[in-house]
């Protein structure tokens, strides 16, 4: 199912298909630099309420993410936490 | 003169590394961004090294204030002939975030005929999870040498100096010339395919870290813990510094009563007893409580907790036009401005960081400790509250702070939704480090420096705006009457500015000798008092203040006063230095004083208004 990375739910874990356009291009390089790279798997570990920015996990790393970023990386849902 | 070059990615143990090579005590915490400027030191295993420390970068493309400062050391220090060295750090468990630049920069050396040498870092925390790497496939793959090290423990720091050592004595031993002609695309794909295959493996690194994100993150659970450690921060100035602070009190008055009366000549009596013990001491006796305030905001920064709070404080903060970066720099300005304003480099939206520049000066710094504690003594009583479970003057300060940080808060966000549009925007990504046990040697030894610092800093000025005013206070009736002195003469010259505050011109003389530094408020008090007073015994500023006829509205007056304007001669030139030009320094001392004074007035009418 396709989504973006901050529709994702704690528990939940996709895979980044892609980024959108809207997001500037040194951004999409250093998300991949992050390790943000279409095909890797992340996990969604917090999604705390208010609008606070979600905490993912990619590889070994954690970073915290918020919804004007997280709303340009695509991904498909791998892992449902229901 | 050798130089070797460390650089790494951000949180990757690069000032650690450099302060056990090098044996100095460069600022370390658990929060990516640290270290945003160059530091030097020389190795003493190494005769005739220069060790250089650059800030974290997580590529040679650079986004933010530091990383632009680390690529351009990075990019000069390729072409100096002096540089015989490249030693990139990584952080070994978490390989995915450090592969890219690794190899960035292997290229780059390669490209400049510079060696380079790969420290895989942190691995004493495989060792302790039983997780192996294959540090010499690793090697192979990326045609550099990889040396485990922990900067930590110390493990492998032997070896990497023999290792320096060998490379140094040993030029022919050069890097391969591989990746010279690989594009950036190219080795970013060949960084994540490596540390797929040779990164950790398991989930056993991010258990722990996952457990306490569930509650220090949690949507409500969360937010009361943020505020009680924030609480609890300030709370801890008043009640762990209180028994030292008595201890120096006791010890200058000790000492006044014995150097004083021994002094034959009676102006340099009344000098030593008037500007040295009550003008100087009376700012001594505040140290205590800087030490505590770096010792608990380092204990935060150390623990892994900053960079929690800094997401917590995002999304209000954002609201204000800042982010939830702009909490680390705000909270270090709780400190001092100072590293406050040098932390905000990490911020790469300029639009953000020039309104976190702008919240910096209004955050409750240690220089205001000092007047608040002492005010708030003078005017609120020493009691508990809540069955003896919250102090009132502690309560009255977390509100200071409070009042502090929401001015600083109103103003951004006055200057953001009125300039909304005339700036470009960037998102939010925030590496969360692992929680640590904090590193107390370190810790101790940062408060330590940092009130040291904040002594010969503001103790000269304290010293010499106390003998010019001791000076102009004593003479030329030598102390018989302050009202009548040179400074008598221009305070009460000054004194109808001060009138709407109902404050006397004792207080508008210490209020203007402050804008060089605030603490200096307290010192010029202490010597104005001192003049006044006949006997020789040291009496605690805070009972003068209570005599002297200050009223409560006058007091609060001051409170606000103090909280709001930019009274730092120091943050005015740093400030100006990181921006390249004194306008917005000069517009935020204007803007802020005039700010100031308005708001001290209102609450000098309220009070009145209120308590009559």
């Amino acid at each position: 199912m396709k989504k973006n990375l901050w529709s994702l739910q704690a528990g939940d874990r996709g895979r980044i298909t892609g980024f959108d356009e809207v997001l500037a291009e040194k951004y999409r390089i250093r998300l991949m630099e992050l390790g943000f790279h279409p095909g890797e798997v992340v996990s969604c570990l917090q999604a705390p309420s208010f609008g606070t920015p979600k905490v993912y996990r990619v590889a070994n790393t954690i970073f915290s993410i918020d919804d004007e970023v997280g709303i340009h990386i695509d991904v498909d849902l791998v892992v449902c936490r229901d | 003169m050798t130089k070797i070059i460390l650089i790494g990615s951000p949180n990757s143990g690069k000032s650690l590394l450099f302060n056990k090579l090098t044996g100095l005590h460069q600022k370390v915490a658990n929060f990516p961004g640290i270290t945003v400027d160059v530091a030097t030191g020389t190795v003493p295993q190494l005769p005739g090294v220069t060790l250089i420390d650059f800030p974290g970068t997580y590529s040679l493309q650079p986004i933010s204030g530091e990383e632009r400062l680390a690529t351009s050391y990075f990019n000069a220090a390729l072409t100096d002939p002096d540089v015989n060295l490249v030693l990139c750090l990584i952080d070994i468990t978490r390989l995915e975030k450090s592969l890219y630049f690794t190899l960035q920069v292997i290229r780059e050396c390669n490209r400049h005929g510079k060696q380079v040498l790969v420290l895989a870092n942190m691995m004493d925390v495989l060792a302790r999870h039983k997780i192996e790497v294959d540090l010499s496939g690793l090697a192979r793959q990326i045609k550099a040498p990889v040396i485990p090290i922990s900067a930590r423990t110390g493990l492998g720091l032997d070896a990497l100096v023999k290792r320096i050592e060998h490379n140094r004595t040993n030029p022919k031993d050069r890097s391969h010339a591989e990746f010279v002609d690989i594009s950036d695309e190219v080795l970013r794909k060949h960084a994540h395919r490596l540390s797929s295959a040779y990164g950790p493996r398991g989930d056993l690194l991010i258990k722990t870290q996952t457990k306490l994100d569930r509650f220090f993150l949690h949507s409500i659970l969360g937010g009361f813990a943020f505020f009680a450690i924030m609480y609890l921060l300030f709370q801890s100035i008043f009640t762990w510094a209180a028994p030292a602070m008595d201890a120096v009190e006791s010890l200058l008055s000790i000492l006044s009563d014995l150097v004083v009366p021994a002094i034959g000549n009676q102006t340099v009596r009344d000098f030593t007893a008037d500007a040295i013990f009550s003008g100087i001491g009376a700012f001594l006796v505040f140290v205590p409580q800087i030490f505590v305030l770096t010792f608990v905001i380092g204990l935060l920064e150390d623990s892994g907790y900053m960079a929690r709070a800094a997401l917590i404080c995002h999304k209000p903060l954002r609201l204000f036009g800042l982010t939830g970066k702009s909490f680390i720099p705000m909270l270090s300005g709780v400190a001092c401005a100072i590293p406050g304003i040098y932390a905000a480099r990490s911020i790469e939206s300029p639009r953000k960081r020039l309104l976190t520049y702008m919240a910096i000066p209004l955050m409750p710094c240690s220089a205001r400790l000092p007047v608040y504690t002492l005010l708030i003594a003078a005017f609120i009583p020493q009691t508990t509250a809540l069955a003896g479970l919250v102090g009132v003057q502690g309560l009255a300060m977390f509100g200071m702070y409070f009042f502090g940080m929401l001015c600083g808060l109103l103003i951004t966000g006055l200057v953001f939704h009125t300039n909304k549009n005339k700036f470009s925007d960037l998102p939010f990504v925030l590496e969360m480090p692992p929680y640590r046990v904090p590193a107390w040697g370190p810790l101790v030894r940062n408060s330590w420096n940092r009130s040291k610092h904040f002594v010969t800093k503001a103790g000269p000025i304290i010293f010499t705006v106390s003998v010019v005013i001791w000076v102009l206070g004593y003479f030329p009736n030598y102390g018989t009457d302050l009202g009548d002195s040179w400074l008598g003469q221009f305070g009460q010259f000054i004194e109808p500015l001060f009138a709407p505050l109902g404050i006397d011109w004792r207080y508008g003389v210490a209020i203007l000798s402050s804008f060089l530094a605030r603490e200096v408020f307290v010192g010029t008090l202490g010597t104005l008092f001192g003049i006044e007073g006949a006997e020789d015994n040291m009496v605690p500023l805070v009972e003068q203040i209570q005599s002297s006829g200050l009223s409560l509205g006058s007091g609060m007056a001051l409170l606000v006063f103090f909280a709001i304007a930019l009274m730092c001669v120091s943050t005015l030139a740093i400030l100006t230095r990181e921006r390249g030009s004194s306008k917005l320094a000069i517009t935020m001392l204007a803007a802020y004083s005039i700010f100031a004074y308005l708001a001290a007035v209102l609450t000098y009418r309220l009070t009145l208004l209120i308590a009559g």
